[in-house]
């Protein structure tokens, strides 16, 4: 298994606030990782790193094995899925329209924009009758499901969510987690999965960074977190989050 | 600054149009005339000799003042239009001194290479007049005669009482001591029927003299200048043309030209009929052409056109440059100041005064017209331009951005038309306006529903001013709803503004 993103003493300041703080990591590909920590952590600035929406003020990135190429972003990023909280979808356009406006634009013959269309909302669980629907018109849930969908119809090998699933009630959450999974097992990629709720991060991916104040605190399998807690933030963490 | 725009812009106007619609064809005599009654009458009167000496003519007429008019003569806007000789004594040439008509008419020749043509016979000047019945009554012909008569009521247009070719020079002239009051010039006329006045000041060829059945006291010193009435034309006007305006000269006298005014002014008759009824009592109509005069709803019809055209070219091209403005504006945060509040200025000047400035630069017609029109129409288009494009959710244009849209492709999914709603509605603002401003389009001849406004306005004629207003209304209204059609055609349901918003 090799890594398909790293990340080499990154650091990012605006104006003077740090952050990020000299971060090493790598992603390893086809494998689920989950960047938690409290609000403020830099697990959101660490992800829009990733594809560039965000620049490093210091350290270097590499993509799919090569250092990112900020005069080519736009090439760089419908190689990435990109899904973030709030969904973000396109009010203008139909459920269809929006699923399919990348594969229109890199032109995709229509036949096999329909199928990988299609394909995508079964897996998900859309029914096809909301392909004419406009997003407002649609629950939660299948807001969320559609931007899922929207951002893997190129079928990207790295997919980045950043608390995708945070604005959803228990249920719909729990329904979506089961679909993400079952997607996932069907079409296995790297996802770098931003969340704050570490119940998720744990049900969802098979490692887990935490982050603290712009610091990498710990980095494991799920379980080397919850067995052995590096430090103290890292334990009361665990046990605000856990305790029930 | 403010000329380069308007260079700019009219220079662009221009990459748009036909050639030769800036000056018209040689053949055509273009006949202008000013915006009041005694100026249509003449016009009308020298456009139908022309015409049935089987001349092509061209009608700019209400053009303003005097120095619209004579500026779109020499610069070639129109051919012809008739002027007054104290005037061009006066308001073009400042002289220092009286002229005589023939020094007038070298002047012009040398100076302006104009032609001015032998008077039609009449001045109108102007002078002082009393009722009939009183001045009957007391025998009173002159002005010096005045001053035998100091308890009479004397009251004057404020014009006439401050202007130093008017009363001072008068009451210095004749020695006259009595103290004038200011008076709105129509109501002076009411005043003097109900017997609260004795005395005014008019123009001698007002219609309004027979009205009221007014005499009008000889100026036995002369003070007052001529203002003879004659044709001013261009040198390179066909010379037949000249000719057939020359059957004219000494032909109307004062008296036939306040008989004329009150035509139009009293008895509600048009330009058209009444420049007909004196030619054809002249003799001077050969049958060149047969007169025919068009039907309401042709005229109106042509009109409407008229009006459509000025504003739909305007629009169209300030669509062109506004909206690609505005989204440089968007994306060049640092020049949307500078260029929101460059479009601001622009819509500050008052329309008639921005009309006035195209003169000198384009000329008259329709191509100033549609470059001011084009200039009012630029601010709301780029303004909501800009303003839809910095309103679109910051998530919406992350996530554009995160997928892999490129600058182009986010502008033209996802930006423009999340910010059609907006842009469409400055689209619909600029229309509106355009519809209402391209009325003074008239003042300088561009044609169109304003030039029954001019007219009326000139003639304090209601019904001819609404003649214009209301189908100038009704099609604003009509945008407003076609505009409404087209937002339902382009726009779904949910993204539809609000009419209230």
């Amino acid at each position: 298994m090799g890594a398909q993103v790293s990340l080499e003493g990154v650091s990012k300041f605006y104006d003077n606030e740090k952050a990020l703080q000299d971060i090493h990591l790598t992603f390893t590909e086809d494998v689920t990782t989950a960047v938690v920590g409290p609000s403020g952590s830099g697990k959101s600035t660490l992800l829009q790193l990733i594809n560039g929406l965000i620049r490093p003020s210091r350290g270097e990135i590499s993509v799919f094995g090569s250092l990112i190429d900020y005069d080519r972003l736009p090439q760089l990023r419908l190689r990435i899925g990109y899904a973030v909280q709030g969904t973000g979808l396109f009010p203008h356009l139909t459920v269809w329209e929006n699923i399919t406006l990348l594969a229109r634009l890199v032109r995709w013959d229509p036949a096999r924009i329909k199928g990988r269309g299609q394909e995508l909302m079964r897996l998900v669980g859309l029914s096809s009758s909301l392909e004419g629907r406009y997003p407002h018109e649609l629950s939660g849930g299948q807001q969320q499901r559609v931007g899922l969908c929207r951002a893997m119809m190129l079928n990207p090998r790295i997919f980045l969510l950043d608390e995708p699933f945070g604005a959803l009630d228990p249920m719909t959450r729990s329904e979506i987690h089961q679909e993400f999974l079952h997607l996932q097992k069907s079409e296995a990629r790297t996802i770098i999965l931003v969340t704050h709720d570490l119940r998720e991060a744990l049900k969802l991916a098979q490692e887990v960074v935490i982050l603290n104040r712009g610091n990498l605190v710990q980095r494991g399998t799920c379980a080397e977190i919850v067995q052995s807690p590096a430090g103290e933030f890292v334990e009361t963490f665990l046990n605000s989050q856990l305790e029930d | 600054m403010k000329q380069l725009a308007i260079v700019v812009a009219a220079s662009f106007l221009l990459l748009f149009l036909p050639p030769g619609s800036v000056s018209a064809p040689r053949q055509t005599i273009v006949v202008g005339s000013k915006h009041f009654n005694e100026g249509y009458i003449l016009s009308e009167i020298m456009a139908q000799l022309l015409e049935d000496r089987g001349f092509q003519v061209d009608r700019k007429f209400g053009l303003g003042g005097t120095l619209i008019c004579f500026d779109a003569l020499r610069n070639g806007g129109i051919d012809l239009y008739p002027e007054y000789s104290g005037t061009l004594e006066q308001a073009v040439l400042k002289l220092p001194r009286r002229a005589s008509y023939r020094e007038l008419r070298r002047r012009l020749k040398e100076q302006f290479g104009l032609d001015l043509l032998d008077s039609f016979g009449f001045s109108n000047s102007y002078a002082v007049a009393v009722s009939r019945t009183l001045a009957e009554k007391i025998g009173l012909k002159t002005i010096s005669d005045l001053a035998r008569f100091p308890n009479l009521r004397f009251a004057f247009s404020l014009e006439f009482l401050n202007r130093q070719d008017g009363w001072p020079g008068l009451a210095r002239t004749y020695g006259l001591s009595v103290r004038p009051l200011g008076i709105e010039h129509g109501l002076a006329y009411q005043a003097i029927r109900e017997n609260k006045l004795d005395l005014t000041d008019v123009y001698s060829t007002d219609g309004d003299i027979r009205k009221f059945d007014l005499v009008l006291l000889k100026d036995d010193r002369r003070y007052f200048p001529d203002y003879l009435a004659a044709p001013l034309v261009r040198a390179d006007v066909d010379e037949g043309a000249k000719q057939s305006l020359g059957e004219l000269a000494g032909t109307i006298s004062a008296t036939e030209m306040q008989e004329l005014n009150g035509m139009a002014v009293l008895e509600g008759k048009s330009f058209a009929e009444i420049a007909r009824e004196v030619l054809s009592k002249k003799g001077l109509l050969h049958g060149g052409r047969s007169f025919r005069e068009r039907s309401r709803w042709a005229t109106l019809l042509s009109r409407t056109g008229t009006h459509l055209k000025l504003t739909l070219i305007a629009l169209l091209a300030a669509m062109a440059l506004a909206i690609p403005f505005g989204v440089l504006i968007y994306r060049l945060r640092v020049i949307s100041r500078p260029v929101i509040y460059g479009a601001g200025l622009l819509q500050t000047i008052p329309s008639i005064a921005l009309l006035a400035f195209m003169i000198p630069l384009l000329g008259i017609g329709s191509v100033p017209a549609i470059v001011a029109l084009f200039l009012y129409a630029l601010l709301p288009i780029l303004r909501n331009t800009a303003a839809a494009l910095f309103s679109i959710d910051p998530v919406l244009k992350k996530v554009a951005v995160g997928m892999g849209l490129t600058a182009w492709q986010r502008l033209r999914h996802v930006e423009l038309p999340l910010g059609v709603p907006t842009i469409l509605a400055g689209i619909k603002t600029a229309a509106v306006i355009n519809i209402g401003t391209a009325t003074l389009a008239a003042f300088i001849g561009a044609g169109g529903l304003g030039e029954p406004i001019v007219t009326g306005l000139a003639l304090n004629d209601t019904s001819l001013i609404l003649e214009g207003a209301i189908p100038a209304a009704l099609l604003a209204v009509l945008t407003e709803f076609a505009f409404e059609v087209l937002e339902r055609l382009v726009i779904p349901k949910h993204l539809r503004q609000k009419p209230a918003e």
